[in-house]
């Protein structure tokens, strides 16, 4: 198997192609022999027959040929030597232009006769040197490359989502099929979450598996393995991993690494507000996204038999905690879904349905500028979401959202956007951290003091080069960092120079509903950032997510998720009981 | 065993003797050639004619390098003609001879005579899906035949097989022949053929042998008119041939595709069966590949049509007349053309060589499609399947061969350098292995016939 797959003109040993080449040139300075007197240029054309029996011994790995076959392939293979030498090349050399038109073809044709007397005589001086070598040469050295076992170097790469995933497919690309480097992912989900279409899910336009990509196959040569990190040993360069939250050495798993890379990203922060953590919804994860679509649902399926009007009105009102992109892009969702779906209702009036975001700032979005901003916010609000700007969400209780001052939401349902945390499982005592808990990482983000330990991500505080400025842990800087630390690391395996980050944002989209967006992109020859607004800024949204999600399989069904979501009404199917 | 290995020689010595008889009627050493012929057949081709379609290909092929290297080559070699005799043009009829009555006769016996030689058990093969699909995708060839034919007005020929002149009784007896030669071509080949690429290419080798077989033999001997088998004559036969060749083209094409949706809905689709990527992501793969492989090829092609200042009249497919929308317009079509490689050729090539050798065969079918075909239609013309066109568009032949072995090389790139990430997964290695071509189809006898047949027709009947 490996012999028919491999074995080519890159995979083989040096002397292995001189060998054939040699013997290719012998063929062809044979066959050259039915071209003296033929050709017009004989010297020029012997030349390139030397040539052309030189590459026919290296492409032909015809070591299965019959002697006829090669005879037949030779002939065939002198048609176009013909063409190239006796119509271009060689009236080229006469000076005068290529004799392609019918008379000077013609003229030429018993050349073609010389040529692929050439390539017959080729093929089967070629067979014969084939078959004789062995007895006066030895046999064929072994085109494979010999099998490793065991990798020398083990890479360990720690978090499943853009930054892991990244790093991963990077060193695959670097290494190639390289047996003596192995590639180990260990993640929570086993597959990447493409976030930026989150908010799509709660709101019922795509399906929830279309943006997940599965890492065993997005991955060609990484080993995944799905499971939780228990415990970091950078003394001894290993980890364990197992079920989450049990130690036991039957279900546990020791992994030896030589390079360990930190990618597992961030959770949501509660601020430390315990009702929040028991009772609000987070928006990190494809069941997160589920359940709240759900309990949109179960809210609806209550509220329209639900006669009291105030609990009717509790029911129907969905606040989003955070400003940020993230719930700004929920509540343009939530606010289609939960409109477009309230014709399903009978006993529900539009009227009573509210969209609440509450953010803490005076006004959203503030990755964007303010006239972006204050669109989106006119858009949304325009599509019947309401705003509570300046303040914060400090407590929740059953059925009441508590902001600043005492002011109360009547709501069953709170969706938490406003604050994430890192993922961090490394001894604060060993490795250096920021305040908020992400390690600090030097420009080549390389964990300092911890050779072969490198971070990056939402767990890490990166600094980039040229600008001197923190990175935000957005995806587009994930992606860009994974390829630095996959570079850095193959440097360091080769002993040659490291490199340090640096990337220039290439700027930010924002969905804000129907056909609407905000986008501020960096533009090649512009020195400011270009904005725009509107359905054109919405088709560029959706063209570069589709183009960044991973996998073309995923990219047709979310399209064809696209096209069916504007052709059919919304689903208000409850997928699982999570209740 | 003893008895078969010496049957089968001498059987072959016999059959070629009677026809070197045909070959040569009017001389003492054409039956001792053609014996000389059949033996040699016999002794070299004899593991590799497995089955009657992989027979008569190796018989076209042999017989194409026999024309080139006995006729051909004693009277260049030995004879030395004088100087501006076209030696191609003097043996024309000796090509079409050797091909009818020994490459196939010899072909089919000896193939016929491998498939009963095979170790039991013998594969089982129903007759009802090659007639039935064979007969479907004849209709269609003979569709986009009829197009040309009605054209030029050539179904009231036709029609004259059946003392008619009626155009619907032409056509009627050209589809009827269509379905039936249509038919055969699954019988025939339905063992050898696996994917889209080979199927096409051996559609094509087939039409052009019903093209020596039909217009310029059968016809004349059913109108009880002289067999004329001369270049001359086969130059006024040019549209027949150039119909023969799409005919085929479409017979492969349309066989091929019925042949795996059967497949693919009978076994492929069934999830026990069901590889794990899944034929889509393959065929987007090979797109991409094929997209990405053709930039160089059209480049190369480029320079022909720089240098032939064919850009202009590019444009105009696209209503344009500059060159540089010439060259935009060509550079998409040779990405098409590149993706249609990637999803037909996938997996035929077993190493660069084989990948050159497909790529010039792919090269000459789009010579046959684009500038001979679509061109004209695309540009609101008649189809101009004639001499004078095929001498203007000489030029692109040299072009289309040298961007289609430039587009399989690098797309052989792509997938060899796949094939090595599958290497480290010996499931997907098997899996790889079982869908590329094996060794020893006739391959070869399939690209010296369709490229040299080709070649040295469009050269020889071009004016």
């Amino acid at each position: 198997v490996e012999d028919s797959l491999t074995n080519d003109l890159f995979t083989v040993p040096t002397h292995y192609i001189w060998r054939r080449g040699f013997m290719g040139a012998v063929a062809g300075l044979v066959g050259s022999a039915a071209l003296i007197h033929i050709v017009a240029n004989t010297p020029l054309s012997v030349m390139c027959g030397v040539v052309a029996g030189t590459c026919y011994s290296l492409g032909f790995f015809n070591r299965s040929e019959s002697l006829a076959e090669s005879v037949i392939t030779g002939s065939a293979l002198g048609i176009p030597l013909w063409m190239l030498l006796s119509i271009i090349v060689s009236p080229g050399f006469a000076g005068q232009p290529p004799q392609w038109t019918p008379h000077g073809m013609q003229q030429r044709l018993p050349e073609l006769v010389g040529w692929m007397f050439y390539g017959a005589g080729m093929g089967v001086t070629i067979q014969l040197l084939n078959r004789v070598s062995p007895w006066h040469i030895g046999t064929d050295p072994t085109s494979t490359p010999p099998v490793v076992d065991v990798a020398k170097t083990r890479i360990v790469i720690v978090g499943g989502g853009f930054a892991g995933m990244h790093t991963a497919a990077t060193l695959e690309e670097l290494f190639g099929p390289d047996r003596s480097v192995s590639i180990t992912l260990v993640s929570d989900t086993a597959s990447l979450l493409f976030t930026p279409m989150l908010s799509e899910v709660a709101g019922g336009s795509l399906e929830p598996t279309h943006i997940s990509t599965p890492l065993r196959t997005a991955l060609r040569r990484t080993e995944i393995v799905r499971s939780h990190v228990n415990e970091i040993q950078l003394g001894e360069s290993r980890i364990s991993v197992g079920p989450k939250g049990i130690d036991s050495d039957d279900e546990s798993r020791t992994l030896p690494y030589d390079h360990l890379v930190f990618a597992l990203g961030s959770q949501s922060n509660h601020m430390g507000v315990q009702n929040i953590g028991e009772k609000a919804l987070n928006f990190k994860s494809l069941t997160d996204a589920i359940r709240i679509r759900n309990q949109v649902i179960e809210s609806f399926e209550r509220a329209d038999r639900e006669l009291d009007h105030s609990a009717r009105r509790r029911l129907l009102t969905f606040v989003i905690a955070g400003g940020g992109f993230a719930g700004v892009e929920l509540a343009g969702s939530l606010n289609d879904f939960a409109r477009g779906i309230v014709a399903d209702y009978p006993h529900i009036r539009a009227q009573e349905l509210r969209i609440i975001v509450v953010h803490s700032r005076d006004r959203i979005l503030p990755e964007l500028s303010d006239p972006l901003a204050s669109y989106a916010q006119k858009c949304l609000a325009s599509r019947g979401v309401t705003f509570e700007l300046n303040s914060h969400v400090r407590d929740v209780q059953d059925g009441v959202v508590i902001l600043d001052g005492g002011k109360e939401i009547s709501s069953e349902m709170l969706v938490w956007t406003a604050g994430n945390k890192p993922n961090t499982l490394l001894d604060p005592n060993a490795v250096s951290h920021d305040e908020r808990g992400c390690v600090i990482v030097d420009e080549m983000l390389s964990v300092p003091g911890h050779s072969g330990v490198w971070a990056l991500g939402d767990c890490a505080v990166v600094v980039d080069h040229r600008s001197g400025q923190r990175c935000p842990p957005t995806a587009q800087f994930a992606v860009r960092q994974a390829q630095t630390v996959a570079r850095n690391v193959k440097a360091m395996i080769e002993g040659s120079a490291l490199a340090p980050f640096h990337f220039d944002s290439l700027g930010s989209l924002c969905a804000v509903g129907y056909h609407t967006a905000c986008a501020e992109l960096t533009v090649p020859f512009f020195k400011h950032r270009v904005r725009f607004s509107g359905l054109f800024a919405w088709l560029v949204w959706r063209t570069v997510y589709i183009s960044k999600l991973p996998g073309r399989e995923r990219k047709l069904r979310v399209i064809v998720d696209w096209i069916m979501e504007t052709l059919f009404p919304r689903d208000i199917v409850q997928t699982i009981d999570l209740t | 065993v003893i008895h078969k290995s010496i049957a089968r020689p001498i059987s072959l010595l016999a059959l070629g003797a009677i026809a070197g008889l045909f070959v040569y009627p009017h001389t003492a050493f054409g039956p001792f050639l053609g014996a000389l012929y059949g033996l040699v057949f016999a002794f070299f081709f004899a593991e590799r004619a497995s089955s009657p379609g992989t027979g008569i290909m190796w018989g076209l092929g042999y017989t194409f390098v026999l024309w080139i290297g006995v006729p051909l080559g004693i009277s260049r070699f030995v004879l030395h003609p004088a100087q501006g005799v076209n030696v191609v043009d003097v043996h024309f009829r000796e090509l079409v001879a050797y091909t009818l009555f020994l490459g196939v006769p010899l072909g089919l016996a000896l193939g016929v005579w491998g498939s009963f030689c095979r170790p039991r058990p013998w594969p089982s093969f129903s007759f009802s899906r090659p007639l039935l699909v064979g007969g479907a995708a004849g209709v269609l060839g003979g569709w986009a035949f009829g197009k040309w034919m009605q054209q030029v007005n050539h179904f009231s020929l036709i029609a004259g097989l059946v003392h008619s002149n009626s155009p619907e009784i032409g056509k009627l007896l050209h589809f009827g022949v269509a379905v039936v030669i249509g038919a055969v071509f699954g019988v025939l080949f339905d063992r050898d053929l696996r994917d889209y690429g080979s199927t096409i290419a051996w559609g094509v080798a087939y039409g052009m042998l019903w093209w020596l077989l039909g217009p310029l033999t059968i016809m004349p001997l059913w109108l009880h008119e002289p067999v004329d088998w001369s270049a001359r004559k086969a130059g006024g036969l040019f549209g027949p041939l150039i119909g023969h060749i799409i005919y085929g083209l479409i017979v492969g094409i349309v066989y091929a595709t019925l042949n795996r949706i059967w497949l693919h809905f009978a076994t492929e689709a069934d999830p026990i069966n069901r590889e794990p990527e899944g034929p889509a992501t393959r065929f987007l793969i090979s797109m991409r590949w094929g997209a990405t492989a053709s930039v160089g090829g059209g480049l190369l092609f480029s320079l022909v049509m720089l240098a032939t200042g064919a850009f202009p009249r590019v444009a105009r497919v696209a209503g344009g007349s500059l060159p540089l929308e010439g060259f935009v317009v060509h550079m998409l079509i040779s990405a098409f053309v590149g993706i249609s490689y990637g999803m037909l050729f996938r997996h035929e090539a077993r190493n660069y060589g084989g990948a050159f050798l497909w790529g010039l065969l792919y090269g000459f079918i789009w010579w046959i499609l684009g500038p001979l075909t679509l061109m004209p239609v695309l540009l609101g013309t008649a189809l101009t399947w004639t001499p004078a066109a095929a001498g203007k568009a000489l030029p692109s032949l040299i072009g289309h061969l040298l961007y289609g072995s430039a587009t399989a090389c690098a797309f052989f790139a792509f997938e060899r350098r796949c094939s090595r990430w599958i290497m480290l997964d010996p499931r997907l290695a098997a899996r790889e292995l079982r869908r590329l071509r094996p060794a020893g189809t006739p391959t070869p006898a399939l690209w010296v016939f369709v490229l040299g047949m080709g070649v040295l027709l469009s050269t020889l009947i071009a004016m």
